[in-house]
């Protein structure tokens, strides 16, 4: 990535803001997925060109990434103007006039589409939790949890000490239960659809917030699984054209 | 044929092409955006000895085809998947049409698949009879997300649908490929959603709804409705192209279709000529799931699973007795030229 700020912008911030801009099909953020190509700023301007996996990568998730991206950047301090530039994607031309104009994605593309970008973009958020919480109830399973001490876990009985995830069992033994960030990652996307997050909440529960029960649970597993197997297509598809891309340029 | 240990395998590509992409048939931007997608696809996940060049991609012509699967690619019988496209390419992309002009070459070796588009209504009906009746139709290729004349696709639970499948049973076609797959540009991906299976394989028990690419990247929502529907089959093409560059997530998609499905519900497809069957198959009959995929699934992968997907399911959908069959391809001018190579 190439990089030019000037020492008035606080990069770490810069950095958290796109962390926040996730590739909705892939469920991660697009600096991690190696999008992002140079971010150069000066005078409060800045001008970000983000590199998306194929050429032909469907206009509306393309045009999510560069409107959250944009959106995302424009609440840093000392910023006043963000330009997106789209690196070799066909529709760059529509999708970067129509972005740093703040339109949206159905006046760029009135012929496109009859989509509506915010239920797209809800219906990732939401498988994207079910992929969250496979990963933890995964950890949970592995620490040698049965389904049975899983159902009854509330939010408040899991802590984080360094970076891992820890448990309070109900025998009172404390249980090291994997890396803090699949938890955090899994409580934020909760928080985001708004799921209860409260302490004495349920640790997991369904996509319409109720409780998964012990006899419940192994096949909520097993369907969790498939999701999750399902939202890495796009990843494996995405990732492997992206490679070939940049060995061809 | 693929020979292993004194077994022979008979091998259906259960989705393949012969197009025409050249920059000649183009009708727009679109033609070449098209197929740029696809070489995309092909150069990102075909192992390096195997990518062509682009010029070769667009058309590669018959000899290479013939070359492609059956002397170099195992395979016995190929599925000729028509598209048609003609809002992107002038004469269209594969349509029955030119796909007939390699059928009726070597009719035992190829299945030539028609299609409709109920948006066509009433007058499509009647071509619809009459395809059936000038060419060997044996079974179709839907492509929901087709453009034409404005609309950006439609989905197989429309009213009109249901009339193509009501005459589909009459004129005795029951085998209906449907793809439901990846974007690809410029279709739009709302029409590759797999909801309307559901609806029309229960609606027409007697038909067989083989979709093909699993739903990708909808999986989960494919494997919903196969589980419920037992006229619904996985065609595993683009699947399969992972087993190369992404084998463990490979081995994952298996595993989930042995458990959701089961193993005489999979269905071999090399997407032709996005990859080429020679590697594909030869990664399979390699293929064993890891241990752990194995464990956590309960399933397993065996020689006789690889069978049927490789071929023996397909070929009972579409009525192929094997020995008879098999007799018949030693006979014809490609077997023969196999023969004599051999």
């Amino acid at each position: 990535m190439r990089l030019s700020l000037p020492d008035t912008l606080d990069r770490e911030i810069i950095f958290k803001r796109l962390e926040k801009v996730l590739d909705p099909e892939l469920d991660e953020s697009i600096l991690k997925l190696g999008f992002v190509k140079s971010i150069e700023a000066e005078s409060g301007h800045l001008t970000i060109e983000l590199h998306l996996p194929t050429y032909w990568c469907a206009p509306n998730f393309s045009y999510m990434m560069a409107e959250d991206t944009r959106r995302e950047l424009l609440t840093v301090e000392g910023l006043h103007d963000v330009t997106v530039r789209l690196k070799d994607h066909f529709a760059a031309q529509t999708i970067e006039a129509s972005v740093n104009a703040g339109k949206s994605f159905s006046e760029a593309f009135p012929d496109e589409t009859s989509e509506n970008l915010c239920q797209l973009s809800d219906l990732f958020l939401r498988k994207g939790y079910i992929r969250r919480q496979e990963r933890l109830l995964q950890n949970l399973k592995n620490a040698g949890l049965s389904f049975e001490e899983i159902a009854l876990l509330r939010i408040g009985d899991l802590y984080f000490e360094n970076e891992s995830c820890r448990i309070r069992r109900n025998n009172g033994r404390i249980c090291d239960v994997g890396d803090a960030e699949v938890a955090r990652q899994y409580f934020q996307r909760r928080a985001e659809i708004n799921l209860d997050c409260s302490p004495t909440a349920p640790l997991i529960i369904d996509l319409r917030g109720n409780e998964v029960t012990a006899e419940g649970l192994e096949e909520y597993l097993i369907r969790a699984r498939t999701v999750r197997v399902a939202l890495q297509a796009n990843g494996s598809f995405c990732t492997a054209v992206l490679a070939a891309r940049k060995g061809k340029n | 044929m693929y020979k292993e240990n004194g077994q022979e395998i008979f091998v259906v590509d259960g989705h393949m092409h012969f197009w025409d992409a050249n920059p000649e048939n183009w009708r727009n931007e679109y033609g070449e955006g098209w197929i740029r997608c696809f070489y995309d696809f092909h150069t990102a996940l075909s192992p390096e000895e195997y990518v062509w060049p682009f010029e070769k991609y667009c058309k590669y012509g018959e000899d290479t085809l013939i070359n492609d699967l059956f002397a170099e690619g195992y395979v016995d019988v190929a599925i000729l998947n028509s598209t048609y496209l003609y809002e992107f390419y002038k004469n269209g992309f594969n349509t029955h049409q030119q796909n007939n002009a390699i059928k009726a070459k070597y009719p035992d070796r190829f299945i030539l698949c028609g299609s409709f588009d109920p948006r066509a209504e009433e007058a499509g009906l009647d071509a619809f009879r009459q395809m059936m009746e000038d060419y060997p139709i044996q079974g179709l290729k839907l492509y929901t997300a087709e453009w034409r004349d404005g609309s950006k696709g439609w989905r197989l639970n429309d009213p009109w649908a249901y009339k193509y499948f009501e005459l589909a049973e009459e004129v005795g076609v029951k085998n209906i490929h449907v793809h439901k797959g990846p974007t690809v540009y410029p279709l739009n991906r709302d029409a590759f959603d797999v909801a309307d299976v559901d609806y029309a394989a229960t609606d027409f028990p007697n038909l067989n709804f083989i979709i093909e690419h699993i739903g990708l990247p909808r999986l989960d929502d494919f494997c919903w409705i196969a589980t419920q529907e037992k006229n619904v089959y996985a065609g595993m093409s683009v699947a399969m192209a992972f087993i190369h560059s992404r084998p463990r997530y490979f081995a994952e998609i298996v595993a989930n279709l042995l458990f959701w499905l089961g193993e005489d519900k999979m269905i071999f497809g090399s997407d032709y000529a996005i990859w080429t069957p020679k590697w594909l198959i030869e990664k399979f009959m390699a293929l064993e799931l890891p241990d752990d995929i194995k464990e956590e699934y309960g399933v397993d992968i065996t020689p006789e699973a690889k069978r049927k997907i490789l071929g023996e399911n397909v070929a009972g959908l579409y009525g192929i007795d094997l020995p008879i069959h098999r007799e018949k391809l030693s006979q014809d001018e490609i077997g023969v030229k196999l023969a004599a190579g051999a």
